[in-house]
């Protein structure tokens, strides 16, 4: 066996091309149908939405595609409005879980063996409680219910999911030779957790903010169909189907629209959140 | 020139669990030394206090005059600039998310240290036998053997004056290990190694002293020729009997 | 006499990959063979192809003949009888080869067990215990009774490893498969165990497969070798005459790094 031949480029098996699977393009296109529209509604919406353009409770027609609600408001334009909502709560609640969860998950994962405890410890029983239960507490606790309240809600009950994953993940992650190896080239702690620990925690992260968005969105769906989320005119999906729900025999579009909606960004983002564990892997791609 | 002076050092988790009982030694610059130890022997326990990972229970370890202090960042950064690691399994040693150019140039960038990383990082694939274009890969397109030399280049790439390497080619194939034993040997012209292993033939060929450990004991030490030639202690004899040698 | 073992022709497949091509080699009753390879060559999973216990993603192809019966494609109610009558396996890793919530005993009687139902005895629990501590001593663990009501966290990796030994011992196998059986544990805990392993299987007749990267540890224990690499025998012969004058490239590499760290220890280098 020659030098060269240690040399020849080595073990590419685990090396796979990335998969852009069909699900993965699924995903992409519903969540960028909803982008699409959630960015269109800052320009335009098909009628205004808080004015009364027709009769009340019509039937989808050629100039209400989703007929009205039982103001007379064009219920599309609604629907449409949802899409940003639905969006801003979602990426909201993720941004601060994120911001939350995982500072509180690296400091446990480096702390002292008694604070670890404590932390996990509390993070275990806030995990126990719903997170709508707990959104809905925190919803109570603050000054009336508006968007805002619902998306610290939602951030703050989703952080301690987010706080645990990330203790674990970070913990296994500094196992490895390589952080020795990072502390004995000089590294501070905080280089190595910028430098080891965020990219290597990064790829299962970035799969569960994307499952907690989805969960956002219904969470808040459901805060609303309580009356505790965004309250009008903020036309949220779970507003459209409570107030839908008087009527969802005579007029079952109210019922079935917002549904839908919501039904495809959720699985969308979760067929997002599939594929996006492929991507990013290093372990995945073949650099040339 | 002594680099490194350890004296009368001790390990321990409590009472019960002394991993190491008064352990003294030098390394004196240019010369390399083997740690020679099975499991249990306090081996590895040694190289996290000269990493300075840990900090001993008792007994100091001196480097260029002055005492090794984990908890002091000026003493340490200092001490960093002149003692790099190399570990022993070439999997785990290397962050797979990273470019071969980040892993190599982190010690640089960690001890700020002043010049152009580019030359330098080239500079240590050259010495380590890989090729140029390796800053570009990632590590799981290499074989164990060229991992093995990426974590050497790390290692040198700061031109330390000392490198500890903890059982560093026991995870290689033979074929390999010759060969990054000759890697390390050549090195060992340049800078001091002490290298920890439980492998007698490895440290034979590449260390001028040897160090025996037996439970946190150092049972003999002193020039390897020496010591293989004409054992003492009878852990030393038992040691080099058990090790399997090709038929004549 | 037709060899206990004899594979012909074996290649293994994965996807379109050739993990091990056209492998050929026989074993009689009580011989003694080496398989040495590195990372890569195919020894282990050789050694998995002859028991039959290959991962699903592996096609294997030619015949493997163990004992009068084929175990290339054969179904796995018929392998399982061969298990433990004909062919016995110890592991690399004796912590992972033994099950970390049961007993020393009750694993070694476990086999033990199956053996003596196959011959036809079913003999009283108190009778199983007794030999159970037999097959312990004769692994030459101190303090059998106590070893026996231990688990394998509360003992030595060398002993972890006599404990795997009594095991494949208790099937009284006609063949012995060792998979790197030393490479986890200490010289000197290796010096011992080798010992164990090549006087067990003389005085017990059976024949030994020795998987190993290790060439002084191979030659410890065998009478011939096979060298792989990349899936492919390059050499094969007596110990001897492979390690004093290898034909192929690859095994002079071999052997020759072999001996330069026993050249540096015996300081004639």
């Amino acid at each position: 066996m020659s030098a060269a031949d240690e040399l020849t480029p080595a073990v590419v098996t685990a090396a796979r091309k990335p998969r852009w699977s069909p699900t993965f393009t699924i995903g992409l296109i519903l969540v960028g149908i909803h982008v699409a529209i959630a960015l269109l509604t800052l320009f335009w919406t098909p009628y205004d939405p808080t004015s009364t353009t027709g009769g009340r409770l019509e039937p989808p027609s050629f100039i209400h595609w989703a007929g009205t609600d039982r103001l007379g408001r064009d219920f599309f334009t609604q629907i449409m409005i949802g899409s940003r909502i639905a969006l801003i709560v979602g990426a909201g609640a993720v941004a601060i879980g994120a911001a939350i969860g995982v500072t509180i998950g690296l400091l446990a994962a480096f702390a002292t063996r008694f604070l670890d405890d404590a932390l996990a410890a509390t993070l275990d029983i806030l995990i126990a409680f719903p997170t709508l239960l707990l959104a809905m507490l925190v919803v109570a606790a603050s000054e009336g219910a508006s968007l805002w309240s619902a998306i610290l809600a939602l951030g703050i009950a989703m952080s301690a999911i987010v706080a645990r994953l990330t203790r674990i993940l970070a913990k296994r992650v500094l196992q490895n030779d390589y952080i020795t190896a990072s502390r004995t080239s000089g590294t501070s702690w905080p280089g190595v957790v910028v430098r080891h620990v965020l990219p290597n925690i990064w790829p299962t992260l970035s799969v569960n903010f994307a499952l907690q968005f989805g969960i956002a969105v219904i969470a808040e769906s459901s805060l609303s169909y309580l009356g505790l989320g965004a309250p009008p005119p903020n036309a949220s999906w779970g507003r459209l189907l409570q107030e839908a729900q008087g009527t969802v025999y005579t007029a079952p579009i109210g019922a079935i629209a917002p549904g839908i909606a919501l039904v495809t960004l959720v699985i969308g983002i979760n067929l997002l959140a599939d594929g996006l564990r492929d991507i990013g892997d290093p372990t995945r791609r073949i650099s040339r | 020139m002594t680099l490194l002076d350890v004296r009368d050092v001790t390990f321990g988790y409590g009472r019960q669990r002394q991993v190491l009982h008064g352990v003294s030694f030098a390394v004196k610059k240019g010369v390399s030394v083997g740690l020679v130890g099975e499991s249990g022997s306090g081996k590895t326990t040694i190289l996290r206090l000269l990493l300075g990972l840990t900090k001993p229970t008792g007994g100091t370890i001196n480097f260029g005059g002055s005492v090794l202090d984990p908890s002091s960042r000026g003493f340490m950064r200092d001490y960093r600039r002149s003692v790099q690691a190399v570990f022993q399994d070439p999997y785990s040693s290397l962050d797979p998310r990273q470019k071969v150019r980040d892993i190599i140039s982190e010690p640089l960038q960690s001890l700020r240290i002043p010049g152009a990383h580019g030359e330098a990082v080239a500079a240590a694939l050259d010495a380590v036998g890989l090729p140029a274009d390796a800053i570009n890969r990632y590590p799981h397109e290499f074989s164990g053997g060229q991992r093995q030399r990426i974590a050497i280049a790390r290692a040198i790439v700061a031109r330390p004056q000392l490198v500890l390497a903890d059982e560093a080619v026991s995870a290689l194939d033979l074929s390999t290990r010759i060969r990054i034993v000759d890697l390390f040997k050549r090195l060992s012209e340049n800078m001091t190694l002490v290298f920890v292993s439980h492998d007698l033939g490895v440290v034979a060929s590449l260390c001028e002293e040897i160090i025996i450990l037996e439970r946190g004991h150092i049972v003999e030490s002193g020039n390897t020729r020496e010591i293989l030639d004409a054992p003492q202690h009878p852990y030393t004899q038992k040691l080099l009997q058990s090790v399997p040698r090709m038929p004549r | 006499m037709t060899p206990l073992l004899s594979v012909d022709g074996l290649t293994l497949k994965t996807g379109d990959k050739t993990l091990v091509s056209d492998l050929s080699f026989s074993l009689g009753a009580g011989e003694r063979m080496g398989l040495i390879g590195e990372s890569g060559s195919g020894k282990s999973l050789t050694a998995m192809a002859v028991t039959g216990l290959l991962p699903k993603s592996i096609v294997p192809a030619g015949s493997i003949l163990l004992d009068g019966q084929q175990v290339v494609g054969t179904l796995e109610r018929t392998l399982n009888g061969l298990r433990g009558s004909s062919v016995a396996v110890v592991f690399q890793e004796p912590l992972t080869a033994l099950d970390p919530l049961m007993k020393i005993g009750t694993q070694v009687a476990g086999p033990l067990g199956r053996r003596l139902a196959r011959e036809g005895k079913s003999p009283p629990r108190r009778e199983v215990d007794r030999e159970v501590l037999q097959f312990l001593d004769h692994v030459a663990l101190p303090q059998p009774e106590r070893i026996a009501n231990s688990y394998p966290h509360e003992i030595s990796g060398g002993q972890r490893q006599r404990v795997a030994i009594a095991m494949a011992l208790a099937c009284k196998p006609k063949l012995l498969i060792a998979d790197e059986p030393t490479t986890a544990l200490d010289v000197t805990t290796q010096a011992e165990i080798l010992k164990l392993l090549d006087s067990l299987v003389r005085e017990l007749g059976m024949a030994l497969l020795f998987i190993s990267h290790d060439l002084p540890v191979v030659a410890t224990v065998v009478d011939r070798v096979t060298v792989l690499r990349n899936g492919r025998a390059v050499e094969e012969g007596p110990v001897k005459a492979v390690f004093d004058q290898p034909r192929h490239d690859y095994t002079k590499t071999l052997v020759e790094a072999a001996r330069s760290f026993d050249n540096a220890l015996e300081g004639t280098a």
